[in-house]
Parts: structure tokens; C-alpha cells; sequence
């Protein structure tokens, strides 16, 4: 099963990544076993995601219908698979809370790959 | 919600552990180490607020009841985290990158270095045989260099001084010098232009046996170049001089054996700007036939571009910069409304747009907002 690193960059990765540096570096870990930690980590994660988290967001930009995040599309790029949007001035609303955001960076890839492998 | 957010976080973090005992295990790290890791995780989870403290994990204990510190964890609330956080937070910073990268470190700092100094290793002279040679280990070590991340055998390198070559080298000549240039003389010619030095060595120990060398007059490439150069000379004298030009290049080239040597002798920029400068030149002036007259013109046709193509080379560096630019402007107008990024990780399912209306569906995300994580199963229209 192939997984994504792009989780690798979310409060929980980042504290897994750190964890591993510091382990690493103090010689208490080998290096590829971090990896497979990391790699491990990218498919718990994945796995998580599809089968725990069930509350649903829908997004639109400003003249988009949707009612849960509303801005601007202030740049969009689609590179090697990889949709990246920065919105301006943002509203994230979800069941239980809003979030306004200047400027909010969504990064997504293509889930297809992730059903191929 | 943030309830939720954090069970899904312990249920990673208590997935990834075990199935990544095995491993530690069989690797001999042991389950302390394993334990330290959980410990350190979750310590830093709760420094960054996205695990509560008090957060129930019955596996958890389960799991993470042999090992003494995970279990001194669980007991006492706060504080008992807060002594571990602040401790580990501290040090780690330094060696964020070496890590996921371990075997690396060493081979991009190691290729460099040995390229540097080998580039200058390289004019003070090389034997031809040490050329040819290095020439085919230069095109072996070609498919490895577009990625860094590879670890080459740096002892390998380092031995060669043609690596420096091949870093420097357009590929494409690299290629045609690799294959052509122990046997086919064409090939050197072509070898010559993509890359200045090495031809130089190589062309000027061939001559040196010969004064005389018919093979310069015909391959051309070299001998264009001096003749170009005549021209650029006597361009004030007219067509006469253009004429007179081939025959007094060509006789300058067989009387006086270092002209070879006086283009060598250049840099390959010097090389460049004289070579385009002339070209330009020799475009404007000569009629075709003369071009025609002169087998190697064509030659010296598609040397050029390589060159050209070698000088875009140079540019596409600073392109990069652009976007580093815009990045850092992007990051310097996040910076001026908050600190945090807001940052949406995701996977796309459609991404579609008609005119200024954007349709994504996105789902298995997480977003990290105003310091919040929020898990996400879809975002849909």
C-alpha cells in the first residue's frame, strides 16, 4: 500500500517528525527505523482518516454555493499531482465551530493514486 | 471536536506503535526505545494543545503498561508531561533534516567537494587515457546525478576528476563524447565544443605528434572557429576579406600548431562570447554558398545551440529564485496576518472549475487552523 507524506506536515506528524529527529540524533533510534516509523505513521494516518473522522466540510470560494467555507481563491496550482489553493479571508465552518483565516494554504492529492497501489 | 480530533490522534499514535514494535524489536531498538518514542509523541502533543492530558485511552494503558515512563505518563496529570516537553523540546531543533534523510547527509556533502576541487584539478593536465576513461565513468555516473538523494559510492567519485565534468557538461555532449570520442575523430569535434577543456586536451595531444592535420581542416568545428574569428578581424575589409579569410585561416592553422591551443587556452565563457559574437557575425556577412563551400559550417550550426542551450541553463536558477521570491512574499503576507499557518492536508478526489466557480471535492483531511486541528471526512459542494 502506497501512502502519502503529505500528512507528515499536520500537528501530528510534525511532533512524530520532531520526536524522531531528536531521537535519532541523541543515537537513542536508527535512522531507518524512524523511517518505517514515518511510513508507518503516513498509513495509520491514512487509515484513520478514511475510517474514523466522519464529519463532512464543503467548501466554496466566495461565489461558491457552499455555506461551510466561504473566501476568495487568492492562487491555485496544480503540480505533479498535487492541488495547491491559498484562500483569502476565509470562514471554515464545521458542526461545531468557525474559523475565520486570512489566508489558509489547502493542499491535496489525488486520492486515486492512493487506490491504485 | 477537539474531543474527537484527539482520540483519532491517540488511535494513530497507539496504531503506529504497534505495528511498528515488531520492528523495533527484531531491530534490536527494543521496546524501551519504543516506549521513549510514544512518550516523547505524546508529550509533544499535548505541548502543541492537540492531546488533552486527560484524554482517555484505555488501549493505551494496555499497551504502554510495561514500559515504566509511558506509565508514569498516564498517572499523574500535567505536570509529569510538562517536565519531559520542555526537556525534549529544547534540544531537538538542530538535526530536524539529517533525520529522515540518515544515509544522505554525508554523499551530497562528499560529491561537491571533490567536484570543486577536480575542476581545477582538471587543466593542469590530465593524460588522454585518464580522459577516455574518465569520460565513460563520467557517463556512468550521469544516470545517478539528477538525483542528489541517491548515495553514490563517494570513494568512486571522488577518484574521478571527470565528474566535475559531467556536472559542468551539457548531456547531451557528454553523451556523444562518451560513446565517439576514443574511436570516431567527428565525436571529438563534438566533443570539443560542448565541453571546452576536456576537448582541448585531448585535441591539442593529438596534434602535437603532427603538424600537419588534415582532420582539423575537415571536422571544421575548431577550424570555423579560428576562421571566424579572421573574420571578425578583417570584417572591416570587405568580401575580399572574407575570401582571403578561409585561406589564411587555414594556413595559419597548419603553420602555427598552437592555434588549437589558443582556442583551448580560452575559458569556456570566453569561448562563448567570442563564438557568438563571431557567429553573429558570420550569419550577417557570408552568403550561403559560402557556408555550403565550407563543410563544417553546418557544424558549427549545431554547436551553437548547444551552447546557447548551455547558457539557458544558466537562467532556469534564477527562475527558481522568482519563485522563491514569490514564496517568500506569500510567507511574509501569512507572516503579517498571523504567525500560524492555516494549512489544509488532503486528498482530492475531482477538482474541477467552470469560469470563476470551483468545485473540489476533498476528503481525508486535516486542517490546522487558528491552532485548532480539525479532522475532516469530505469536503463536498
Amino acid at each position: 500500500m502506497s501512502t502519502f507524506e503529505l500528512y507528515r506536515r499536520s500537528t501530528i506528524g510534525m511532533c512524530l517528525t520532531e520526536t524522531l529527529d531528536e531521537m535519532v540524533s541523541n543515537g537513542t533510534l536508527n535512522p531507518e527505523l524512524a523511517i518505517q516509523v514515518l511510513v508507518q505513521f503516513d498509513k495509520s494516518m491514512t487509515e484513520a482518516l478514511e475510517n474514523q473522522v466522519k464529519s463532512k466540510v464543503s467548501i466554496k470560494e466566495t461565489k461558491w454555493v457552499g455555506e461551510k467555507a466561504k473566501g476568495h481563491l487568492h492562487t491555485y496550482r496544480f503540480c505533479d499531482n498535487v492541488w495547491t489553493f491559498i484562500l483569502r479571508d476565509a470562514t471554515f465552518k464545521n458542526e461545531e465551530c468557525q474559523e475565520n483565516v486570512g489566508r489558509v494554504k489547502i493542499v491535496a492529492c489525488d486520492s486515486k493514486l492512493l487506490a491504485q497501489s | 471536536m477537539a474531543g474527537s480530533v484527539s482520540s483519532v490522534y491517540l488511535q494513530v499514535i497507539e496504531d503506529v506503535i504497534s505495528k511498528v514494535r515488531d520492528e523495533f524489536i527484531n531491530s534490536g531498538a527494543g521496546e524501551t526505545v519504543l516506549g521513549e518514542l510514544q512518550t516523547i509523541w505524546e508529550a509533544r502533543m499535548m505541548h502543541c494543545g492537540v492531546i488533552s492530558p486527560n484524554m482517555e485511552r484505555p488501549s493505551l494503558q494496555k499497551q504502554t503498561g510495561p514500559i515504566t515512563p509511558v506509565h508514569d505518563l498516564n498517572v499523574p496529570p500535567v505536570e509529569e508531561y510538562e517536565t519531559p516537553t520542555a526537556e525534549m523540546l529544547f534540544p531537538p531543533t538542530p538535526l530536524q533534516t539529517p533525520v529522515p534523510q540518515t544515509p544522505l547527509p554525508q554523499t551530497p556533502i562528499q560529491t561537491p567537494l571533490p567536484g570543486l576541487d577536480q575542476m581545477y584539478n582538471i587543466p593542469t593536465g590530465p593524460s588522454d587515457y585518464a580522459l577516455v576513461s574518465d569520460s565513460r565513468n563520467g557517463g556512468d555516473m550521469k544516470p545517478g546525478r539528477p538525483s542528489p538523494y541517491m548515495p553514490p559510492p563517494s570513494p568512486w567519485m571522488n577518484q574521478r576528476p571527470l565528474g566535475v565534468d559531467v556536472n559542468v557538461a551539457y548531456v547531451e555532449g557528454r553523451e556523444d563524447i562518451d560513446r565517439g570520442a576514443p574511436h570516431q575523430p567527428m565525436t571529438q569535434d563534438f566533443f570539443m565544443i560542448s565541453a571546452g577543456k576536456r576537448k582541448r586536451d585531448d585535441y591539442a595531444s593529438h596534434l602535437a605528434p603532427g603538424g600537419y592535420m588534415p582532420q582539423q581542416d575537415g571536422s571544421g568545428d575548431v577550424e570555423i572557429e579560428f576562421a571566424l574569428q579572421k573574420e571578425t578581424n578583417f570584417a572591416s575589409t570587405g568580401v575580399w576579406g572574407k575570401i582571403k579569410t578561409d585561406s589564411i585561416s587555414n594556413v595559419l592553422i597548419r603553420e602555427t600548431p598552437t592555434l588549437p591551443q589558443q582556442d583551448g587556452a580560452q575559458d569556456e565563457y570566453d569561448e562563448l562570447f567570442h563564438f557568438q559574437e563571431v557567429t553573429n557575425e558570420d550569419y550577417n556577412t557570408p552568403t550561403p554558398a559560402e557556408h555550403d563551400l565550407r563543410a563544417p559550417t553546418p557544424l558549427v550550426g549545431t554547436p551553437k545551440p548547444t551552447k546557447n542551450e548551455a547558457a539557458e541553463d544558466d537562467e532556469p536558477p534564477l527562475n527558481e529564485d522568482d519563485d522563491d521570491e514569490d514564496d517568500l512574499d506569500d510567507f511574509d503576507q501569512g507572516e503579517e496576518e498571523t504567525n500560524t499557518q492555516h494549512l489544509v492536508l488532503a486528498q482530492f478526489d475531482k477538482v474541477t472549475r467552470t469560469k470563476n466557480k470551483w468545485k473540489c471535492a476533498l476528503k481525508d483531511g486535516i486542517m490546522h487552523i487558528n491552532s485548532r486541528d480539525i479532522l475532516f471526512n469530505k469536503i463536498t459542494p
